[in-house]
């Protein structure tokens, strides 16, 4: 049942819900009953919100550009639960959210346009505002980010697209409970998708493609009920790569899931990259000094180096100690209380605890590999098992690392011995993220029933995952 | 004892090109010592350690270009000042004006930042060494209260650091480092491979409410102690913590900063940011208490 208003009830509803004090979406305000009211079907003046109540709720639709000129106008009028609609068009705006619940919508994933110019930092920002849904638009030239949340509780970005980014394409920094889906991602030096700096993270990524940037997935410090599924990550200078390090809070990287990708040819020599994806070029999935990783179900083929690739990574300059085994059980808001201890020695973060099933890999330089640089690698509680490969460094890895029994078997037999030596390669620079060569744009699917369909806040994330139903992806 | 250094800084200037042609040809020029500037107290002890803590937004600059000059100390007298590194503001010089960085560009990836920061170059013997980039955290002082912190008024400038020091200065205030590691030194310690050694100086948050500049340039700022400004300084104000890095591992018997020696860190900040960003950028991101962005791990690897 659709209802129009007029701009002074909305606002009233608008004011009542923001007092309401109500975190699960507009619950304190109360639909109009005055019949009258929708006698005022056609809201003329560029100050009229239409209101719209549901069983859920009652929210306000601020339409750009005919409400409100720009996207940060409409979000600036927009109360707690509102949608934000926009129209195709090209906007050159670095958009700032601090409102919570909004929806912010374009109405053609392909049309509606955020242009940085080379000039402004992030398409999108929002800044501590709980439950804000991005959906069905496009970023490109940003300097920073695409779409960037930062300290939130509840995010969600869905049919998203970023193209030429100087940093990330899509980024999650220190939030939590976020669902991302339907991302297209292109042209970013560090990663098309970063979610960082979370324990539990309690979120999803799910139909994503991510090519052509330094990594496809980087997640430093980022896990616990962390899933990256059925997405693709291909021609990447790697494709997937969760990491530890003392950079940033809450280490080490924990317990991310990675089931039921497509993940290949990430390979890319000219794509825009920064040093540490550069390292990694030729590679599937690195799990770069995680602990409790999860990797499963997916397909693995045609890079050059290694498909999956549990690795050391070494952190020159730490600014913490190395946690210990007690201490991986810490979650990240009291981390953050933590005062860190003086360490001047660089740290070696090696991966624990992580497990490698029932993977498809070929045609990889080495299909699976667990390298150490200083550990016994029979020690680190890693196994693999059920995988479908050619090649693994050390030999007979499902043997000297199985999931269930104990190992036997030769470690030394065929395994990386110059880690570190890899760790510390030189490498040459990438080109610069601003002209770096990247294929046209092609359109992306649209979110279904974008003009028509109601607000949805991101107070409902991660959606559901019957993770168990996930099958290995077959070759496109 | 300085004036040895001075000395040495004019002959690297001659053997690097970098005399200005605005300098007035074979007129004398008078080099003006360096300036014996302290502010009112120390930060509470030094700041370093993981980012996302503690809400901040960060600027990274590259290096834009090197110059005898110093629009703070040494307004309008051209090769006058020891030889700075100028990041940021793209045509800082002696004759830099609020108005004249305003009319520049920028070498910062936040394109809004126009302001002008600068620092002694760092000399190995006579060889002026180009620094990899800079790179500027803005956040509350330690304890003081994010909301209480006000944009820097246009036009503020701010020295820190002693550039007469003759003994280790706080390390609160001026410290070196290998790469984004935690550890500080007062003088450079040697670095491991692929650890750049950085300069690492920390200005003061509290300001007077009055004057965007003073005789000593140092009176109308001071450093917060316990969370709160000190007397006559009733304006928090971002701590900014400006880091140089410079392409040196290993052996620092050669080093040797313009200003100087080893002890005589210290930095410059003309605010050129458009206001309406900084002021933005205060309030969405120290006031909500969020990180608006990190000094990304590239130095990692």
């Amino acid at each position: 049942m659709r209802r129009v208003v007029s701009a002074v009830v909305a606002a009233a509803f608008a004011l009542l819900a923001a007092c309401s004090d109500d975190d699960e979406g507009g619950g304190g305000a109360t639909p109009t009953t005055d019949g009258a009211a929708t006698t005022e079907s056609t809201p003329t003046t560029s100050d009229t919100s239409v209101s719209t109540s549901t069983a859920d709720g009652e929210w306000a639709t601020l339409r750009v550009p005919d409400d409100h000129p720009t996207i940060q106008a409409a979000v600036d009028a927009a109360q707690p639960g509102d949608l934000v609609l926009i129209a195709p068009g090209t906007y050159r705006e670095a958009v700032q959210v601090t409102t919570d619940r909004l929806t912010i919508r374009g109405l053609d994933r392909n049309e509606v346009i955020l242009d940085g110019d080379f000039e402004l930092d992030n398409g999108i920002r929002v800044l501590g505002a709980k439950g804000v849904a991005i959906e069905n638009m496009t970023a490109v030239n940003y300097v920073g980010n695409g779409f960037f949340w930062t300290g939130v509780d509840g995010y969600r970005g869905s049919y998203l697209t970023t193209y030429r980014i100087g940093d990330y394409g899509v980024y999650a920094f220190d939030s939590i409970n976020g669902h991302f889906d339907h991302l297209y991602l292109a042209g970013s030096p560090e990663s098309g998708l970063y979610i960082g700096e979370c324990y539990p993270c309690n979120a999803v990524v799910t139909d994503v493609v991510s090519e052509y940037n330094g990594l496809g997935f980087s997640g430093t410090n980022a896990g616990g009920e962390l899933y990256l599924v059925n997405s693709v990550w291909r021609h990447n200078r790697a494709g997937i790569m969760p990491n530890s390090g003392t950079y940033e809070l809450c280490y080490p990287q924990r317990e991310v899931t990675i089931v039921g990708n497509l993940v290949y040819d990430n390979n890319a020599t000219e794509s825009p990259s920064v040093r540490m994806a550069i390292r990694r070029q030729g590679t599937g999935i690195v799990i770069a000094g995680g602990t409790g990783d999860v990797v499963e179900r997916n397909l693995v083929y045609g890079n050059d180096r290694y498909g999956i690739f549990l690795t050391p990574f070494l952190e020159l300059s730490p600014n913490d100690e190395e946690p210990t085994r007690q201490e991986w059980g810490t979650i990240c808001a009291d981390a953050k209380l933590e005062t860190p201890a003086e360490r001047d020695d660089p740290i070696v973060w090696d991966v624990y605890d992580t497990r490698v099933v029932g993977n498809e890999l070929a045609d990889n330089g080495v299909d699976l590999v667990l390298a150490t640089v200083d550990e016994d690698p029979a020690t680190l509680g890693n196994c693999f098992a059920d995988n479908i490969f050619a090649t693994s460094a050390p030999r007979r890895i499902e043997t000297l690392a199985p999931c269930t029994g104990t190992g036997s078997g030769d470690w030394t037999a065929g395994a990386i011995d110059d880690m570190l030596d890899q760790l510390y390669r030189q490498i040459k620079p990438g080109p610069e993220w601003q002209t770096a060569p990247l294929p046209p744009l092609q359109p992306q699917d649209d979110m279904p029933d974008a003009a028509t369909a109601p607000p949805r806040p991101a107070t409902d994330v991660p959606f559901a995952l019957d993770l168990a139903a996930i099958k290995v992806p077959t070759r496109p | 004892m300085s004036t040895r250094w001075w000395a040495a800084a004019c002959v690297v200037l001659a053997t690097a090109g970098c005399t200005n042609d605005k300098g007035g040809g074979e007129q004398a020029i008078v080099l003006h010592p360096p300036t014996d500037v302290t502010s009112l107290g120390q930060p509470d002890h030094p700041i370093a350690g993981p980012q996302g803590a503690v809400p901040q937004f960060v600027v990274e600059c590259a290096y834009s270009h090197a110059a005898p000059d110093d629009p703070i100390v040494a307004p309008g007298e051209f090769g006058a000042a020891h030889l700075h590194a100028f990041f940021g503001n793209t045509t800082t010089d002696a004759n830099s004006t609020i108005d004249s960085l305003f009319a520049g560009d920028t070498t910062c990836d936040q394109r809004a930042d126009l302001a002008a920061y600068w620092a002694p170059a760092l000399l190995r013997g006579a060889e002026v060494l180009r620094p990899v980039k800079s790179t500027a955290y803005y956040r509350p002082g330690i304890d003081v209260d994010p909301k209480s912190v006000q944009p820097y008024p246009k036009g503020l400038v701010m020295i820190a650091g002693n550039a007469a020091a003759e003994e280790p200065q706080p390390l609160s205030i001026v410290a070196w480092g290998c790469g984004t590691g935690i550890a500080r030194a007062v003088e450079p310690p040697e670095c491991a491979q692929d650890r750049n050694l950085r300069l690492i100086v920390t200005f003061p948050d509290c300001w007077d409410g009055d004057n965007l500049d003073s005789p000593s340039h140092k009176s109308h700022i001071a450093y917060s102690s316990g969370g709160d400004c000190p007397e006559g300084y009733p304006v928090p104000i971002p701590q900014l913590q400006f880091s140089v890095e410079y392409p040196v591992w290993g052996a620092t018997d050669d080093l040797m900063l313009s200003s100087g020696g080893l002890l005589t860190g210290h930095a410059d900040f003309m605010n050129a940011w458009t206001p309406e960003r900084m002021q933005m950028e205060v309030e969405l991101c120290l006031h909500r208490e969020v990180v608006c962005g990190i000094a990304s791990g590239r130095t990692s690897g």
